[in-house]
């Protein structure tokens, strides 16, 4: 395999000291042309100050490319994909109905920057409404709401039936923010910014809170993409609610092409950051890739950490792709 | 069967993904590599390899047992390690590190700290970067450690997390070091900056820079030095170029001939530091160490509770503050 060119970076976030034409530095000295993809990708990760591990699969050969690909990670929002694959299987063997309106009433929403969590009065949606909600903005009140209408066994069955015995669900968005607000104490927002707090959280160990490995996100993404998990219409309507995600500041920023279709779920928490999801090229080439990094720094803002996903996620498909 | 051992190799395959390029890294011929990885799929009674014609890849057996051997194996470090440490007599000796530019006097309290604290006790203290104290903490090679922020935090625990402020580091020759008038970020803006390696710690590296930018600082180079020496040197042959000279921005230190060192109004750059443990199990000595570390930067390398700042989450940063 002739090693892939260097893929152009992201659109380049105002770095400052850092001028865009400042070449990076290998650590070890080496050039970048004689190095692997999976050397390169684990330099991109150390270069933008975050542990990164990444999976990327060939949807159709089943080719892959693996960096610590089997360390379970705390998912975050990024669980919102097995659930959503859940509901449009549930609806597929008429356990729910997709089109059923919920009422969601003011009050007693999951807390979120976003969507439902950001708006203050009652609301009528559909559920299929609410998983386009889930994804497009990760919505948390929308995203409880289908968790409950569901539940975490059924998510967690489903999952096991795909093969995915080690994705595992053990709370919705809310007990998540509640163990977060709990762990950051009196200190409250600023709290989770302290290094020493932020090493304590619960929300970040995989033992204890919503967990899954990059390996079998891609199945699960793979099998999706391959109407495994559902069939016909629903499958269609699966993948293009999984293709309404609105940032575009990790995964999608790897792959700056018109022609390119990327549907992808980010998952955040302090110093986590992560994104799945399936790039699509016009040749037919598909492609699922996981990214979950964790920073050292424990900012909000950073967006060399979100950049590096889109590196780290084009450096591994245009792996898979080269002849 | 020598299960470590067989593991090790396991592990090599794994990693390299190719048996060739494992044997070539264990030093060892490929068909006695090859023989040793089946015994061993005989001796757990599965499959860990598919030897295909465009490699070798995990079977779901076998990346189980990655995960497994991985920390059977790092247990087995850790066992070897202390076994070892108790032959030497070294056993009551605590391993622990600091990071560059600490000081002096914040070392030297350190150590008087904690001799006073642990009576008998021995302390071995290297100056390690924070990359690499997180990484030996990890592997058991190291048993506390005093980090600056951002550290690599899986698998870690801190002490209390102290500010210390960066001042800026000029040739005393520089116009601004003469200028009695109290001196800001902005006022370096467009000089070039001497930092700490960026490859050591890239995560502090660009959260110093991204402070300077905030507080108008926006260098036009930046230079990058490990220790003191070195530094000062940068910021000596800077000096003729007049106004353009380079300024090196560290805790209050001692300057050195040729050089002034002068405070930055309002503190807007700091260095944040702890100290550090593993968090799966520390023991009275590594406790005696933190407080002593932590006394000893407040006491001797001017560093104060860190101040909460105001925070805006960016919506897309999903979770709710």
């Amino acid at each position: 395999m002739t090693p892939p060119q260097p893929p152009s970076p992201p659109p380049p976030e105002p770095q400052p000291g850092r001028p865009a034409g400042r070449p990076p530095r290998p650590a070890d000295g080496r050039p970048g042309a004689h190095r692997t993809p999976r050397s390169r990708i684990r330099q991109a990760f150390a270069d933008a100050g975050v542990t990164g591990r990444l999976h990327a699969r060939d949807i159709d050969t089943g080719a892959d490319l693996a960096v610590a690909a089997d360390t379970p990670v705390s998912t975050a929002s990024v669980h919102k994909v097995c659930l959503l694959a859940t509901l449009y299987r549930e609806a597929e063997h008429g356990r729910v109905d997709l089109a059923a309106p919920v009422d969601i009433p003011a009050a007693g929403r999951t807390p979120g920057p976003t969507g439902l969590g950001a708006m203050c009065d009652a609301a009528r949606l559909s559920l299929r409404d609410l998983a386009v909600l889930a994804v497009s903005v990760s919505d948390n009140t929308a995203a409880d709401v289908l968790w409950d209408t569901v539940g975490i066994d059924a998510v967690n069955r489903t999952m096991a039936g795909l093969g995915l015995t080690r994705t595992t669900a053990v709370q919705k968005v809310r007990d998540l923010y509640a163990a977060l607000a709990e762990d950051a104490g009196d200190g409250g927002a600023a709290a989770l910014l302290d290094p020493a707090r932020v090493a304590r959280l619960r929300a970040l160990d995989p033992a204890r809170t919503n967990r899954s490995t990059p390996r079998e996100l891609t199945a699960l993404l793979a099998a999706v993409w391959r109407d495994e998990v559902c069939t016909g219409a629903y499958a269609a309507d699966l993948r293009r609610t999984l293709g309404t995600q609105t940032w575009g500041h990790r995964l999608a920023s790897g792959f700056p092409f018109d022609d390119v279709r990327v549907s992808g779920k980010t998952g955040t928490l302090p110093t986590l950051r992560h994104e799945i999801g399936v790039v699509e090229y016009p040749d037919g080439g598909r492609y699922a890739v996981a990214v979950c990094t964790r920073a050292a720094a424990t900012a909000v803002t950073l967006p060399a950490a979100d950049a590096v996903i889109g590196t780290a996620a084009r450096l591994a498909v245009d792996a898979l792709r080269a002849p | 069967m020598d299960l470590l051992r067989h593991l090790r190799y396991f592990r090599a395959v794994a990693e390299e993904g190719h048996f060739g390029r494992a044997a070539e890294r264990l030093r060892i011929a490929q068909p006695s590599l090859s023989q040793r990885i089946r015994r061993l799929e005989r001796e757990l009674g599965v499959r860990l390899f598919d030897r295909g014609s465009q490699g070798t890849a995990l079977t779901p057996a076998g990346r189980l047992v990655l995960t497994e051997a991985d920390q059977v194996l790092a247990a087995a470090d850790r066992l070897a390690a202390a076994v070892a440490r108790i032959g030497s007599g070294a056993a009551g000796t605590l391993r622990a590190a600091v990071p560059p530019h600490l000081g002096p006097a914040a070392v030297a309290a350190l150590i008087t700290g904690y001799r006073e604290r642990s009576p008998g006790g021995e302390l071995e203290l290297r100056e390690l970067t924070t990359t690499a104290q997180a990484r030996e903490l990890a592997a058991g090679t190291l048993d506390a450690g005093v980090v600056r922020h951002p550290c690599p935090a899986a698998g870690l625990a801190f002490g209390p997390v102290l500010h210390q402020p960066l001042g800026a580091l000029l040739a005393a020759t520089d116009p601004l070091a003469a200028a009695g008038a109290r001196l800001t970020a902005a006022d370096l803006n467009g000089r070039a900056l001497v930092l700490t390696p960026r490859a050591d710690d890239p995560a502090l590296h660009d959260e110093v820079l991204t402070a300077c930018a905030r507080h108008g600082c926006t260098p036009a180079a930046v230079h990058e030095a490990p220790g003191g020496d070195f530094t000062r040197a940068l910021v000596l042959s800077g000096a003729p170029a007049g106004a353009g000279g380079a300024v090196a921005l560290l805790p209050r230190t001692s300057a050195g001939p040729g050089t002034v060192w002068r405070p930055l109004a309002g503190e807007p750059i700091g260095w944040r530091t702890s100290a550090a443990w593993p968090a799966d199990g520390h023991g009275p000595a590594v406790d005696r160490f933190a407080a002593a570390a932590h006394e000893a930067m407040r006491d001797h390398a001017g560093m104060r509770p860190a101040r909460a700042a105001a925070v805006h989450p960016r919506p897309a940063s999903e979770f709710p503050l």
